[in-house]
C-alpha cells in the first residue's frame, strides 16, 4: 500500500509518540482511539481490494459495496492458509450484519471448498484454530460435508478449543515457544483478540481476553519506546538493526503510543476490535522512572529429533532503564534460524538503535530438530522463504557454540566454535549512526549512542568491516516477493575468525556514571581475563559495579563467588509481573495496582 | 444327431477346461508380468515444489493420479497444499479407501475421493506415513514427530501407541502381511518391532540413527530392509533379531526409498540422496546404479507396478516422477515437474 500521503502525519504521530508518558485512563482512551481512527483512515479509502480494507468499511458503515464487491473478488480464489484465516474471519465478523447475502454466502462457501493449511509451529496454529472456532461459532450445526475438512460444525468447534485451551496452559505453565517475537507478535494478539471480541463461547471470550493481556504484558515488561528488549525467539532482517520495523513496534503505537505507526496489515483489525489495555499494561510498558531486572522462562520449541527433551528451558534475562535495555537468552540453540540471542536497544538514534552480536551458525542438523523434512535437504527448503539462513553475513540466528552470562547491565559472551562448523567466525553489528566508536588502548570498544554509552571488550583479534547495501530476493512469511536486507551501507561489522571468543559487554547511561569521558576512564580500568583454548573458554572479569563474574563455557557461571542456577528461573520474575513455573496465573503490580491473571479458573482480578 | 454333436461338444469343452490351468500355468511362468499387463493406476504425494512457503500462492501440491498408460497428465485428489508427505491405498478396495499422510492430520476417503474427512485431532500433525491393514481397513496406523498412532474403527478414535519407543520421531511404519499384530517403524534410533499392534515396541537389531524407511520382502515376513539418513541399506532375514550392512556395489548411504517388486521379490530398487536408482536382482546382496535418463538424482520413492514387473516408477525431490519401461534400464519423465514427490503407490485396477 502507497502511505507516502500520510508521511506527514506519520512524521508528526512518530514525534508525538516518541516521549509516550503513562497518562490517566481518560487520556489514554482519547488518545488510542485517535491512533486507531488513523490507522483505520488509511485502509478506508483505498481502492486495491483487501480484507482489511473490506473490514475497515464494514466496521465504519461505509462504501458497504465497495466492500462486499472485494470480499467476493477475494474469496474467489483464497490463498494464505492461517494467514488467510485470521483475516478472512476477521473480516466476517466486522461485516455480517452489514455485507449483501451473496458476500455472506460467498464467505460460508470459502470454509467449505478451500482447505488452508494448519502449518507447522505455533503461531499458525494459534492462528489457525483461533479462526476455525470463531468460524465454528459463526456457522453452527452444520456436517462434515459443510466443511473444507469434513468434520462438522460441533467437531471443528470441540477441536479448536481443546487446542487453544492446551496452548494457554502450555505457555502458562512452562512458557511459550515462538516467545518475545517482534516479528511474530501480531500472530499471536490478533487471534486472541478477535477471540476477545468475537467469541460466543464466554469462557473463550474470557480467555481470549486474559490471553492478550497476557501476550501484552509479556512485551511491556521488557519495552522501551516502542522497542521488545533483549533476546527474542524469531525476528527477521532488517528490523534486527533497525528494531522499529517489527510488527511489535505497530502494535506498541496502537496500544502502547510508543514506537511509530505503520502500515502492517496486522494492526487493522486490533485497531478495530473493542479490546482496550488494561491501565496496569500500558503503565509497564511506560513507566522507566526506576531501572529493573526482568527475569523469565520460555520454552524451546517442540524438539523433534536430536534431542532428549521436547521442549527444553529459556532463560532470558532482561535489565531496562529509561534510556536503554540490556537483555540475553542463555545461549545454544532455542529456537530455528531467527534467534536473536542477545542485544542492546537505546531510545537514541532512530532507526539503528542497537548493539548486538552472534556467529552466524546453520546447519542441517539444526533445521532437523524442528522440521520433519528430509535432513539432507532442508536447508534448501528453508532458504526457500528466509533467503538468509545460510548467508555468512546475516544478523540472525542461534548457536551451539555461544552462551551467555549477564549480570545487571555487564554481558559476557563466549564461543567454542568446533573446527569445520559452516562458519568460523563470529560478528558484531555496530550502526552508523553512533557518535563515537572509539577503540582504546586496553582493548575496550566505547561507543557512545546519544546519552547511552555501550562498551565492548573483544577477548581475540578482529576487524572492522564497512557494510555496503546486500538484499536478496526471497519471499516473505505471507508468500510475498521482498528483498531481504542483509545488510546496510555504513553500519560496522566486527568480525572475529578465532573459534575460541567472546567479549564483554558494559551499557551505562549519563545518569549512571556521568560523562563519556568517565565511561572511557571506568572501562580502561576494568579488563577482562580469559582462557581461550579449545574445550576450555573461559572469563573472569570485575564489573564496574564491583561486582565479580566468572563464566566457563559452556554452563558454568559465577557470581561474586556463587553459582548461577538458571534452572530456578521463574515464569515471571521482576518488579511488574511475577508467575511462578507450572502456576498458569500471572500476577501484574503497578503502583497501588494489581492485576491477576487465573488461567486455571479462567478468572481475571483486580 | 443333435445328442452325437452335444456330447462331442461336451467333450471338446471338457478338454479345453482341463487344458487352461496348464495353458495358464505355461503363460505365467514364459511370460510373467508382460503378457498379463494391465492397466493400473499410479498414486503419488506431492510434498511441495521447491518454493513452498506457509501461506503463500504455492503451486497445487497434494495427491494426483494417472492410469500407467496415460502420458504425464496426472489428475488431483483431496485437499491441496496441507503438506502431503505421505498416502496409502487399500488395494482391496480398489481404491476407494485412500488415506493421506499430511501436516493437517491423516484425511481418509471411503468413496474413491470423492469425499474427505480429516480424521485425526489437534494432536496428530505433520503426519509423516500411513498404512491401511488389508484384511481389516479399520486398523490404520500414521506416524509422526511425535510417534505411532493408531485407530481400530476407521479413524473415529486414534490413540498414542509410542510405548518402548525411544526416539519417537518415526518416520514409517509396516503391518506384517501375515500377521496384522506384527508392527515394524522406523525411528531415530532404530527400528522396532510390535507383537501386539503397536501396544508396545522393542528394539530390533538395528540401532542406528535415522532410520528413514523399513519394507517387507512380499513373501517372506522375516526378510526386512531398513533405509537409513547416513548408514546404508540394512537387511534382516529373521525378523530383527540381526541386521546386516548390504554392501556390494552400493557407493551412497542414504535411502529414503526400497521397492520389491511383488512379482519376483529378487529384484528391488533403491533410492535416496544423490543416489539415482539402485537395482538389486539377487535379492539385495548386490546392487546396480541404474540411472539412464533420470535428471535429478534425489530419489524419494519407488514403486514397480504389479501388473507389469518391467514399469518402475520413482518420485524425486524437486523433479517430479520418472518412469521406467525397461525395469529401471532406462527413465523418462512422467510429469509433476518441479515437485517433491514422497510416496507413490501402483494400484492394480
Amino acid at each position: 500500500m502507497n502511505v507516502k500521503k500520510f508521511f506527514p502525519i506519520l512524521i508528526l504521530l512518530a514525534l508525538q509518540s516518541a516521549n509516550a508518558q503513562v497518562v490517566s485512563r481518560e487520556t489514554y482512551l482519547k488518545e488510542f482511539e485517535k491512533r486507531a481512527a488513523f490507522i483505520t483512515s488509511i485502509y478506508d479509502t483505498v481502492q486495491a481490494a483487501g480484507y482489511y480494507q473490506a473490514a475497515v468499511r464494514y466496521a465504519h458503515g461505509k462504501d458497504i459495496a465497495i466492500a462486499d464487491k472485494m470480499l467476493i473478488e477475494l474469496l474467489r480464489d483464497p490463498r494464505g492458509d492461517m494467514f488467510w484465516m485470521i483475516p478472512a474471519i476477521g473480516t466476517y465478523l466486522q461485516g455480517k450484519d452489514k455485507m449483501s447475502p451473496e458476500a455472506r454466502a460467498t464467505m460460508r462457501n470459502a470454509w467449505k471448498t478451500y482447505a488452508p493449511y494448519r502449518g507447522d509451529t505455533e503461531n499458525h496454529w494459534c492462528m489457525y484454530h483461533a479462526a476455525l472456532f470463531l468460524a465454528a461459532e459463526q456457522w453452527p450445526n452444520l456436517p462434515g460435508s459443510e466443511w473444507y475438512n469434513g468434520k462438522s460444525s460441533e467437531e471443528n468447534l470441540r477441536e479448536a478449543k481443546e487446542y487453544l485451551i492446551q496452548w494457554m496452559k502450555i505457555t502458562t505453565t512452562i512458557g511459550q515457544g515462538e516467545f518475545d517475537s517482534p516479528d511474530y507478535f501480531p500472530e499471536y494478539a490478533m487471534p486472541m483478540i478477535l477471540l476477545s471480541q468475537f467469541s460466543k463461547d464466554p469462557e473463550m471470550r474470557t480467555r481470549g481476553t486474559m490471553m492478550t493481556d497476557y501476550i501484552f504484558a509479556d512485551f511491556a515488561v521488557e519495552h522501551l519506546e516502542g522497542q521488545y528488549i533483549g533476546g527474542y525467539s524469531r525476528i527477521y532482517q532488517p528490523a534486527v538493526y533497525k528494531p522499529l520495523l517489527s510488527g511489535a513496534s505497530a502494535f506498541a503505537y496502537l496500544f502502547f503510543g510508543t514506537g511509530e505507526p505503520t502500515n502492517s496489515g496486522w494492526i487493522v483489525l486490533p485497531a478495530l476490535s473493542n479490546y482496550r489495555l488494561p491501565e496496569i499494561i500500558y503503565s509497564i510498558a511506560l513507566d522507566r522512572s526506576k531501572t529493573y531486572i526482568h527475569q523469565e522462562r520460555k520454552r524451546v520449541r517442540n524438539v523433534i529429533r536430536f534431542g532428549t527433551e521436547k521442549n527444553p528451558p529459556v532463560y532470558k534475562y532482561s535489565y531496562i532503564t529509561k534510556n536503554y535495555g540490556i537483555g540475553s537468552l542463555q545461549g545454544g540453540i532455542l529456537q530455528p534460524i531467527q534467534q536473536h540471542t542477545w542485544g542492546v536497544r537505546y531510545t537514541y538514534g532512530r532507526p539503528y538503535t542497537t548493539i548486538f552480536g552472534l556467529h552466524p551458525y546453520w546447519s542441517a542438523l539444526e533445521v532437523g530438530m524442528f522440521f520433519p523434512e528430509e535432513v539432507k535437504t532442508l536447508i534448501a527448503d528453508v532458504v526457500a522463504s528466509k533467503g538468509t539462513y545460510n548467508n555468512p553475513d546475516k544478523w540472525t540466528g542461534g548457536s551451539p557454540y555461544e552462551r551467555t552470562f549477564q549480570h545487571k547491565n555487564t554481558l559476557i559472551v563466549l564461543y567454542d566454535v568446533a573446527p569445520g562448523t559452516t562458519t568460523e567466525h563470529i560478528d558484531g553489528f555496530f550502526p552508523r549512526n553512533l557518535e563515537e566508536r572509539i577503540v582504546e588502548p586496553s582493548g575496550w570498544i566505547a561507543c557512545k549512542a546519544g546519552d547511552v554509552y555501550v562498551g565492548w571488550y573483544p577477548l581475540q583479534e578482529y576487524e572492522w568491516k564497512e557494510e555496503s547495501d546486500a538484499s536478496i530476493n526471497t519471499l516473505n512469511d505471507i508468500g510475498r516477493r521482498q528483498l531481504e536486507r542483509v545488510k546496510e551501507t555504513g553500519n560496522w561489522r566486527l568480525r572475529s575468525y578465532k573459534p575460541q571468543n567472546g567479549y564483554v559487554i558494559e551499557v551505562r547511561s549519563k545518569e549512571e556514571i556521568g560523562s563519556f569521558a568517565q565511561f572511557r576512564s571506568a572501562l580502561n580500568a576494568h579488563t577482562p581475563t580469559a582462557t581461550l583454548q579449545p574445550g576450555s573458554v573461559s572469563v573472569q572479569y570485575s564489573t564496574l559495579g564491583g561486582e565479580k563474574m566468572e563464566f566457563a563455557f559452556p554452563e558454568k557461571r559465577m557470581l561474586n563467588g556463587s553459582t548461577i542456577n538458571l534452572s530456578k528461573t521463574k515464569l515471571f520474575d521482576g518488579p511488574f509481573i511475577n508467575a511462578e513455573v507450572g502456576s498458569e496465573k500471572m500476577t501484574m503490580t503497578y503502583k497501588n495496582k494489581k492485576l491477576v491473571l487465573d488461567f486455571k479458573t479462567v478468572k481475571i482480578t483486580e | 444327431m443333435i445328442d452325437n454333436n452335444k456330447k462331442a461338444r461336451r467333450r471338446w469343452n471338457a478338454a479345453w477346461s482341463s487344458l487352461i490351468p496348464i495353458l495358464v500355468f505355461v503363460l505365467v511362468v514364459m511370460f510373467p508380468a508382460n503378457l498379463l499387463s494391465q492397466e493400473s493406476t499410479v498414486f503419488v504425494s506431492v510434498l511441495s515444489t521447491k518454493l513452498f512457503v506457509v501461506g503463500a500462492a504455492n503451486p497445487e501440491t497434494g495427491v494426483f493420479y494417472k492410469k500407467t498408460t496415460d502420458d504425464t497428465v496426472w489428475q488431483h485428489t483431496g485437499p491441496k497444499n496441507i503438506r502431503d508427505f505421505g498416502l496409502a491405498v487399500h488395494t482391496p478396495s480398489r481404491g476407494k479407501l485412500i488415506c493421506i499422510a499430511a501436516g493437517n492430520g491423516l484425511h481418509k476417503t471411503t468413496d474413491g475421493g470423492k469425499t474427505w474427512k480429516t480424521t485425526t485431532g489437534w494432536q496428530v500433525t505433520e503426519v509423516l506415513n500411513a498404512v491401511i491393514d488389508k484384511v481389516n481397513p479399520d486398523f490404520i496406523l500414521c506416524t509422526t514427530p511425535y510417534g505411532v498412532f493408531r485407530t481400530l474403527d476407521g479413524g473415529a478414535t486414534w490413540v498414542e501407541c509410542n510405548n518402548g519407543i525411544k526416539q519417537v520421531f518415526v518416520s514409517s511404519v509396516l503391518i506384517d502381511y501375515s500377521d496384522s499384530n506384527t508392527l515394524y517403524c522406523s525411528t531415530e534410533d532404530g527400528v522396532y518391532r510390535s507383537g501386539d499392534r503397536g501396544n508396545s515396541w522393542k528394539r530390533t537389531g538395528l540401532s542406528v540413527g535415522g532410520v528413514r524407511v523399513v519394507v517387507q520382502h512380499p513373501k517372506d515376513r522375516n526378510t526386512l530392509f531398513a533405509g537409513t539418513d547416513d548408514y546404508g541399506i540394512y537387511v534382516t532375514h529373521n525378523g530383527g533379531k540381526y541386521w546386516e550392512k548390504c554392501a556390494a556395489g552400493l557407493d551412497h548411504s542414504t535411502f529414503y526409498a526400497i521397492a520389491f517388486d511383488p512379482n519376483n521379490p529378487q529384484i528391488l530398487f533403491a533410492g535416496g540422496y544423490v543416489t539415482g536408482v539402485y537395482k538389486s536382482t539377487d535379492g539385495g546382496q548386490s546392487w546396480k546404479r541404474m540411472n539412464e535418463g533420470l535428471t535429478n538424482l534425489n530419489i524419494h520413492s519407488l514403486a514397480v507396478d504389479p501388473t507389469n514387473s518391467n514399469r518402475v516408477y520413482a518420485g524425486t525431490l524437486w523433479s517430479g516422477v520418472f518412469c521406467s519401461l525397461d525395469g529401471g534400464a532406462s527413465w523418462r519423465s512422467a510429469g509433476l515437474t518441479g515437485s517433491q514427490v514422497w510416496t507413490i503407490a501402483v494400484q492394480p485396477f
